[in-house]
């Protein structure tokens, strides 16, 4: 199956998972009709089904018991028990059919021969049992004839077609006539709304109460008015791209639908805050509120609600590219909505630090946070922001181009954090990267990490990452050149279709088994390196007494450079320092290559194996002479105490205390490379 | 303690929290007001009790179940009892005709967990047999002609799938 249909599936159930925990409770509805039903049948029963009344313990179990058995049992022995007596048969066709299954190929075409007879010559009519109709699960078989099969199924309750892009208005419409019970309509995905279909629910379904519909832009706002007006229970709406409508819908919305949940309007531009005012003023159980590139949604938009906690059941806001909104409406939804817990404001590109300060008092409610574009915020908003929230799951900040690695360190201390959006954030480096890594620890939660034109970064750190995140699913590092080369692309998803010669060139965004591959050659590669790494101390103590430099105090005498030795188990600096030399020389043409590669990877495993081996040989003859022996040398990352967080007050990214780990940004030549060679962890020690 | 006294006029003496097991015997004694008075339960027989009791007394320390059980979905439902635990699965051992009389006896008193037990320990009884299988089992005799019979199960083999 292709993601693509996982999404489609996906999104499929999650609406019919929400509709289903606001509606009536499937279970007890039917158990009330088959009672019914069971109720009034049995006054005409049989000779046989007298009989067997008496003699079965079994039939004579009141409904409600023999529903909670048939509850226990899967479809297939519901299907034997059919057959069984009438008394069963009458039961369970309902339950049968209540919800047909059209998940696969073999059902989805048996229920379509069935449909297919004469409504009169099958034994029931099965159209009169159905009440949830999904067929968004085998959309290439959907066109007008299928759906014009389930025309005339008058309890249809729940309709979903998501995806059925084969669909036009008019079967629809004809399904829709007489279910006055219908209560939501899915049609995400579906390209001919017209008039017809809105006038249709509006005329049939008075007891409407979800309506997706994203793709209505032909749709007239005079349908969608009459709609709001014969539908006064609904609760979700849906409608995205048109420009059709205006505040007059909002209007009718505020108007007649007063039990509104959820109203989602991406891309209606003609949309303002005039009557949307009222709605936030009037409608206080929204959970739900979307919109975007409106221009006209100010920082009027909730200037008339009284200064306390007013829109509690408001959980997700989304306002994408609603350009003339500033921190001052932020400020205020946070105090009227105190437990939102998405909240979307990428291309606001007023909002401050200040917003992301005033969000920080959503606490533990906030999960989802998408700030892309807000190119005016600064590591300071994200720190007050992420060390208020501890529950955040997904951030996105991508463009937001001020930020630094400090952002990254403060993104280490959210436990739940699944995705992080840091696409064209360019001036994070690896040492953020590394430093993510290392505060975060092994087996992180991370799943989709999203690095495009971050373009200071290399392969090291990318590496770290990929070990310690095995529940990475999704990877991207579009645009950034050390990446962008045969051996590292082979593993990369295939670029969209659409894309023109140099946006393919630059594609490099791994997904799924794609990322496991590129973790598996990395570690392929590094662990020919096991070897070296009791020598990366050599560079750490290289680092640390560059950093001391570096940070104006003295160079380390020698006898404390032994002390520093010593506490990390590095035997005696001068042997270390005569054959470490070889090997640094082994390490930097490692990087080299894997920064510029033009070997293969088979290729260049070889060769480095080739290196090290010969290295190694000279050093056992070396030992033999001389005696010495490093041991027992450490420099982990795990060494490191996580607890160490830094109390960021000013943006000290990494603060002196912080050490060891030769992280101080020393932007010269090669160092880079001779930083991360002392950063990976020890492989099995090779005595 | 409690009394109840049965259909066929024998009494039992238990303690409160068994007997409270049963939801419909909790309400009547807090509508008593006290715990003097023998509880009458005309639908449930001696032997019957003596069982159901029995699976009080040993379930009496357990957690009553939420009070919003009754409108539990029905996909909650079959989540939450997937396994029969050794004890409960020993208790229902018992012949075909005990098995129904538990379950009305535990629909009657109102013992969720008990009813639960009995409906899944009937519907093991079905999972995997054939209609003809289901029919010896329980007694029931066929009432559909072979035509019908034939159509019914044409008509609905999408179900088998």
């Amino acid at each position: 199956m292709s993601p693509d249909v996982n999404n489609r599936n996906h999104h499929a159930l999650k609406f019919d998972f929400i509709m289903q925990n606001e509606g009536p409770d499937d279970y007890k509805q039917l158990k009330e009709s088959i009672t019914q039903r069971r109720n009034s049948a049995a006054a005409q029963k049989s000779e046989i089904q007298e009989l067997n009344y008496r003699n079965s313990p079994l039939l004579k179990l009141p409904t409600e018991v023999l529903l909670q058995i048939f509850n226990h049992l899967d479809r297939r022995d519901l299907y034997s028990l059919l057959t069984v007596c009438r008394e069963f048969a009458d039961l369970i066709i309902e339950i049968l059919w209540f919800r047909p299954n059209m998940q696969n190929d073999a059902s989805f075409n048996k229920i379509k021969a069935i449909m297919k007879l004469p409504k009169l010559s099958t034994h029931w009519d099965y159209r009169s049992f159905i009440k949830r109709l999904n067929l968004s699960f085998m959309t290439k078989l959907v066109d007008d004839d299928l759906l014009s099969l389930f025309v005339g199924c008058p309890k249809l309750e729940r309709l979903t077609l998501v995806n059925c892009t084969k669909l036009t208005h008019y079967p629809i419409t004809e399904v829709l006539k007489n279910c006055e019970k219908l209560q939501s309509i899915d049609l995400t995905g579906v390209t001919h709304i017209h008039d017809d279909i809105i006038y249709a629910l509006a005329d049939n379904c008075p007891r409407l109460q979800g309506l997706y519909a994203p793709g209505c832009g032909n749709v007239s706002e005079r349908a969608i008015l009459k709609l709001l007006t014969s539908c006064p229970m609904l609760k979700r709406v849906k409608f995205n791209g048109s420009e059709n409508i205006t505040d007059e819908t909002i209007s009718a919305m505020y108007e007649n639908c007063k039990s509104l949940v959820e109203i989602d309007l991406h891309n209606c531009p003609k949309v303002t805050d005039k009557y949307l005012k009222l709605i936030f003023l009037n409608l206080s159980q929204l959970r739900e509120f979307r919109i975007s590139n409106a221009a006209g949604i100010t920082d009027k938009l909730l200037e008339r609600l009284p200064n306390h906690f007013f829109l509690e059941k408001l959980r997700i806001i989304d306002i994408t590219g609603c350009n003339a909104i500033t921190d001052k409406l932020v400020e205020k939804l946070v105090i009227c909505a105190p437990r939102l817990r998405n909240v979307v404001l990428s291309k606001c590109m007023q909002i401050t630090d200040a917003s992301l300060r005033a969000l920080s008092q959503l606490g533990r409610s906030l999960h989802y946070i998408h700030l892309g574009h807000c190119a005016l915020i600064t590591d300071f908003g994200v720190a007050s922001l992420v060390r208020s929230c501890h529950r955040i799951q997904y951030i996105d900040l991508a463009c937001c181009s001020q930020l630094t690695d400090w952002t990254l360190v403060e993104l280490a201390n959210l436990p739940k954090l699944r995705r992080i959006g840091l696409v064209k954030c360019s001036l994070i480096s690896d040492s953020g990267i590394l430093e993510l890594v290392r505060r975060r620890g092994e087996q992180d939660c991370l799943e989709r990490v999203h690095l495009s034109y971050c373009t200071n970064l290399t392969i090291g750190p990318i590496y770290l990452l990929l070990k310690n995140c095995p529940k990475l699913t999704h990877l991207s590092l579009t645009g950034i050149n050390a990446f962008l080369r045969r051996e590292i692309t082979q593993y990369c998803r295939d670029p969209p279709p659409d894309f023109n010669e140099h946006q393919k060139n630059s594609f490099c965004v791994f997904s799924g088994h794609g990322v496991n591959q590129l973790r598996a050659h990395l570690n392929q590669v590094m662990e020919d390196r096991a070897y070296l790494i009791d020598h990366g101390d050599m560079h750490a103590l290289f680092h640390e007494r560059r950093r001391r430099f570096m940070n104006g105090g003295a160079d380390m005498d020698d006898e404390e450079m032994t002390l520093w030795a010593r506490q990390r188990g590095l035997g005696l600096l001068q042997s270390v320092d005569n054959d470490g030399q070889g090997m640094s020389d082994i390490n930097r043409e490692i990087f080299r290559e894997l920064n510029e590669g033009n070997m293969g990877p088979e290729e260049m495993r070889e060769h480095f194996q080739r290196l090290i081996r010969n290295h190694h040989q000279h050093r056992l003859v070396e030992r033999q002479f001389t005696g010495a022996e490093g041991q027992g040398d450490e420099v982990h990352l795990e060494n490191q105490d996580p607890q160490n967080a830094p109390q960021i007050v000013q943006p000290a990214v990494f603060p002196n205390g912080n050490q060891a780990i030769p992280i101080v940004n020393v932007d010269e030549d090669d160092d880079i490379e001779m930083q991360l060679v002392s950063l990976f962890p020890r492989g099995p020690q090779n005595s | 303690m409690v009394v109840l006294t049965t259909n066929d006029g024998e009494k039992f003496e238990v303690e409160k929290q068994v007997a409270e097991r049963s939801v419909l015997i909790k309400n009547m004694i807090e509508d008593i007001g006290g715990e003097s008075e023998p509880i009458p339960l005309p639908n449930v027989s001696s032997s019957v009790l003596k069982k159901v009791l029995e699976w009080c007394d040993h379930h009496k320390a357990d957690p009553l179940p939420a009070p919003t059980d009754a409108s539990d979905s029905a996909e909650e439902t079959r989540r939450r009892n997937i396994d029969i635990s050794e004890w409960d699965g020993k208790f229902i051992q018992v012949d075909q005709e005990m098995l129904f009389e538990i379950i009305l006896a535990a629909n009657y008193l109102d013992i969720k967990p008990l009813l639960d037990l009995g409906c899944k320990t009937v519907a093991n009884m079905i999972k995997g047999k054939s209609p003809e299988e289901i029919r010896k089992l329980f007694n029931i005799q066929n009432d559909f002609t072979p035509e019908e019979e034939a159509q019914i199960k044409r008509e609905n083999e999408w179900a088998e799938e």
